[in-house]
């Protein structure tokens, strides 16, 4: 008796709090679902890709961080360590000044191919509580989050010891379970409107 | 080896240009040189920070110290980031090399709080200027000049973020005293005042933690309630503004925020990370106290939260053992208290507490501590109820009284080591070395008091036929207050309830308890007077007391071995050898006293004034105890008594239990008898190692013979002041560890074993709830 007046004043301990929390991308629950379109146009969702593992990056071109990743070959790399069939890369640029020009010119520029969606109104970088550029998701293919936080753990170009993003998509595609399902996120933020 | 600083100077970042080269400003300051200003981190070619190297000194001594620091500059608007940047930008990174000088860890001045206009990414720093510094120390065979080098790495932001590297060196000449820079010195005490103030610091406030919950769940709000007092413990009455808590990073803790909510009391609201941290997760972070117009105090924040558990597993595994919403919002109680399982028994009383103090107490005179003391006791009765009947009673008052002041002076330490920020716990002092040596010196001459060497309080004229002098009033009182000493290391059931109840609670209640505690010690003796006729069925006296006397000295030096071979676990062979030698220093001090009395007028003066240089010397020469050499092979004898053992780690603990082993912890001193009793006795017993290797359980020691914070804080949390104390967990429940009793039995311990294995299977977990995967 005393054990269920507990269990009851638990769940309403409970209630009331974080249900508004559903809608956020939160690692072990169903990610954020999306629409959006990329710098040539085309139309992505997130429903589109079921069944494969979908890897969002939060960039902005004109964070240091960025730059040094992409000079640095990490997102590249990264990307091209995957199996296309079973992955799939989407860069996500919410910067509030950016739009699908700006956003061609920098793939143009680095010269990398996976579409790069143009979130300007950042209703979707928010919902999934990217703060900081690189940001990184991974997505199972039932569309659950298994990694969110940094790519890898060298804040300061030192050198990384681990790619996160990289573990984290060979264990989903293992069955596995994730060995650092989070870590803190380092760069830039992201400059949201407004 | 590239010098990890130099290797940076280059292509990563060279999209930039020349962002990653270290510049040199142009505009540096008259007082510095060239080589100790640098800026970077341009904007447009516009430089937005300018850095400089510092020091609070013009010129230092040998091993003499100073301050070392890195002073920035930053144009309005534009900030670098605290040590927690917050959700997004790059903690500042001052490394620092400085041949001849150790510099200590870099002091973070309290951070501003910096919010995105919709609030949405909120980050912790520094703008307009900062200095962060280090104390630093030079070495002693410093000479000539010192060449203090830092590379600053830094990521300066206002809307859009550059990153910012300096490599700073300046020279300081050694000479015969340190003096103070006349400019920079009063701007690193600026700095120093804006620094939190670590939690255990003299003058710092209180910050205590109660959580409303036993656990935080992956992904869930937590609320709890965080209390401060000032120092002197009176509730915190004073204000604070602005963002006055910035958090650390906090491994399993996605948001805490603290609200005001009363006079010195603060609403914390979190969010737990949707991933269950391996770990308990820490409150860590920084409070400021006080308004612009009364001055800031900032204190360090560490305080435990409580152990994650995922969602889901929550129902079962923790069913919200303690806090029910509704204790929540009326009691505080501290976090350590409220997250220990151990808490959640019916709480208890004072009266209960003083009863228990009272029963342990009695208890304890029949553990072998005691015991020694208490032969001599019996026998010093003995002769007195046959020969000085009416002295009993004022001797048993005398007995009792100097068992009551001992404890009263131990309540006296305890408070005063409490107030001092420090937690101790039953039998603290027998971590002091030099406690150590104090009470087997006092050993050695009662023993050899014992052996007729010398007569106490005998004026002179003592000679051998007149040793019932030495059974003054003083000497009864002195008898009681080495019952103390000794019963310390010595725990009785009941006793660990009782003081720890006490050491939880506020001053008063310390006292009251070790009161009864004493009271209870003293118990036989009062006994032996109060009930009449009893004194006279003592056995008569005759020669068998002389011979008595004597064996009991043996007695007394055996439990100098027990001592020596504790100060072996605090201060190696190293310290043995001294502890021996100061002993036979003692033995021959207290001789050449015994021969001064039966000496008159100057020979007696300076066989006595012998006696004491001899002491006093051999004190100075050998009591100097150097902790750091206890011997590794001492410290591990108790894990090596138990075959398959580890020293205990919360974390190692949390691992034995996800990987489904049943756990039991064995929190034990060496100069804890009862611990040394119980791990002879119960814990090598073949049945009861049987029993742990079938049930594959995970034995932990937590060694609490030296200081050990982690350790007191948990004996704490299990309402328990000192050891022993075993905790049998199991990993169906691993939030619910099961306290033995302080006096094992092999039943006892194979039986908690089994029932915290009950989980492994679902077929045999019966009525218990097991949540494990």
């Amino acid at each position: 008796m005393k054990q269920l007046f507990k269990a009851v004043a638990l769940t309403v301990a409970f209630v009331g709090a974080p249900v508004l929390a559903a809608d956020t991308a939160e690692v072990g629950k169903p990610a954020p679902a999306f629409t959006l379109k990329d710098e040539a146009g085309k139309t992505h969702s997130l429903a589109d890709y079921k069944g494969k593992v979908v890897v969002l990056e939060w960039a902005n071109s004109e964070c240091p961080f960025v730059k040094r990743h992409y000079e640095a070959k990490t997102m590249q790399t990264t990307q091209k360590g995957f199996d296309a069939k079973k992955v799939v890369w989407l860069t996500v640029d919410s910067t509030a000044s950016h739009d699908a020009k700006f956003a061609a010119d920098w793939k143009k520029k680095e010269g990398f191919t996976q579409p790069v969606l143009v979130d300007t109104d950042g209703k979707v970088g928010k919902s999934y509580a990217a703060k900081t550029t690189p940001h990184m998701y991974v997505i199972d293919g039932q569309g659950v989050v298994r990694y969110a936080g940094a790519i890898d753990d060298d804040p300061r170009g030192k050198g990384a010891k681990t790619n996160y993003v990289k573990t984290a998509v060979d264990a989903v595609l293992n069955g596995q379970q994730v060995p650092t399902a989070t870590s803190e996120p380092y760069g830039c933020s992201v400059k949201y409107k407004s | 080896m590239t010098h990890p600083w130099r290797k940076r100077s280059g292509s990563r970042l060279g999209g930039l240009g020349a962002v990653a080269m270290v510049l040199l400003a142009a505009v540096a300051q008259a007082a510095l040189p060239a080589s100790a200003v640098g800026s970077t981190a341009p904007d447009e070619g516009d430089p937005r920070l300018e850095g400089a190297l510092v020091l609070d000194a013009t010129q230092v001594k040998a091993g003499g110290e100073l301050r070392v620091g890195v002073r920035l500059t930053l144009d309005p608007d534009w900030h670098v980031y605290w040590k927690n940047p917050g959700d997004s930008g790059l903690a500042t990174d001052v490394s620092w090399d400085a041949p001849g000088v150790t510099v200590g860890e870099l002091r973070w001045p309290f951070p501003q709080t910096f919010r995105t206009p919709d609030g949405f990414i909120t980050t912790h720093g520094y703008h307009d200027q900062v200095l962060l510094f280090a104390p630093a120390r030079v070495s002693e065979a410093a000479t000539g000049t010192l060449t203090v080098s830092a590379a600053v790495d830094a990521l300066v932001c206002k809307v859009h973020c550059i990153p910012a590297q300096l490599v700073l060196s300046r020279t300081l000449p050694v000479g015969p005293e340190t003096v103070a820079d006349p400019e920079f010195a009063p701007q690193f005490d600026a700095a120093q005042a804006q620094v939190p103030l670590a939690p255990d610091a003299q003058g710092a406030p209180r910050v205590a933690l109660a959580l409303e919950g036993t656990t935080l769940t992956a992904g869930k709000a937590f609320t709890g309630t965080l209390t401060v007092t000032t120092a002197d413990g009176k509730p915190y009455a004073g204000g604070v503004e602005g963002d006055f808590f910035v958090p650390g990073r906090i491994l399993g803790v996605d948001q805490v925020a603290l609200k005001p909510s009363g006079e010195g009391r603060f609403a914390l609201e979190g969010k737990a990370s949707s991933v269950a941290a391996k770990r308990e997760p820490r409150l860590t972070g920084s409070l400021r106290l006080g308004t612009q117009a009364t001055g800031f105090t900032a204190v360090d924040v560490d305080a435990p939260l409580a152990p994650m558990v995922a969602d889901g597993a929550v129902a079962a595994a923790a069913p919200l053992k303690l806090p029910s919403v509704k204790d929540a919002a009326g009691k505080v109680a501290p976090a350590a208290v409220a997250s220990a399982p151990a808490a959640a028994e019916s709480p208890m009383g004072l009266g209960l507490a003083l009863v228990f103090a009272f029963l342990g107490g009695a208890l304890l005179n029949l553990m072998p501590c005691v015991f020694p003391v208490l032969a001599l006791k019996a026998y010093g009765f003995t002769r007195m109820v046959q020969e000085e009947k009416g002295k009993v009673a004022p001797h048993a008052a005398a007995y009792a009284g100097g068992i009551l002041v001992t404890m009263m002076l131990l309540a006296g330490a305890v408070l005063a080591v409490r107030a001092g920020g420090a937690s101790v716990g039953w039998g603290f002092q027998f971590q002091e070395p030099l406690f150590v040596a104090a009470v087997s010196a006092i050993l050695v001459a009662f023993a050899l008091n014992l052996f007729g060497v010398y007569t106490l309080g005998a004026d002179g004229t003592a000679l051998a036929g007149k040793v019932d002098q030495s059974h003054g009033l003083l000497r009864s009182a002195g008898e009681g207050v080495l019952a103390v000493v000794l019963a310390t290391p010595c725990s009785a059931p009941l006793l660990g309830t009782a003081v720890g109840f006490a050491f939880a609670a506020g001053a008063a209640t310390v006292v009251a308890v070790f009161l009864a505690l004493g009271l209870g010690l003293a118990l036989p003796f009062c006994v032996l007077v109060l009930v009449p006729g009893l004194a006279k069925r003592l056995p008569k006296p005759g020669m068998w007391m002389e011979r008595g006397k004597q064996f009991l000295g043996f007695a007394l030096l055996a439990t100098t071995v027990w001592l020596v071979w504790v100060m072996g676990g605090l201060a190696g062979v190293d310290g043995m050898g001294r502890l021996l030698a100061f002993l036979i220093a003692v033995g021959l001090g207290t001789w050449l006293y015994g021969q001064s009395q039966g000496l008159e007028g100057g020979r007696r003066g300076v066989t006595v004034g012998l006696a004491v240089l001899t002491l006093v010397g051999a004190g100075t020469v050998a009591l100097r105890f150097d902790e750091a050499q206890a011997s590794v092979e001492t410290r591990g004898a108790t894990v090596a008594a138990h075959g398959g053992s580890q020293a205990w780690d919360e974390a190692a603990v949390s691992a034995a239990l996800a990987a489904g082993q049943p756990v039991f912890v064995d929190f034990t001193a060496d100069w804890c008898l009862t611990c040394k009793f119980n791990e002879r006795t119960v814990l090598s017993r073949e049945d009861v190692r049987q029993a742990f290797m079938k049930h594959n359980v995970a034995f932990f020691v937590a060694d609490w013979t030296r200081r050990d914070a982690r350790i007191t804080a948990k004996l704490a949390a299990h309402g328990r002041a000192g050891v022993p104390m075993y905790l049998v967990l199991s990993p169906g429940s691993p939030d619910k560890p099961e306290v033995l009793n302080e006096l094992l039995t092999a039943d006892s311990v194979i039986q908690a074993v089994q029932r915290a294995d009950g989980c492994e299977s679902p077929l045999k977990a019966g009525s218990m709830v097991c949540a494990r995967p």
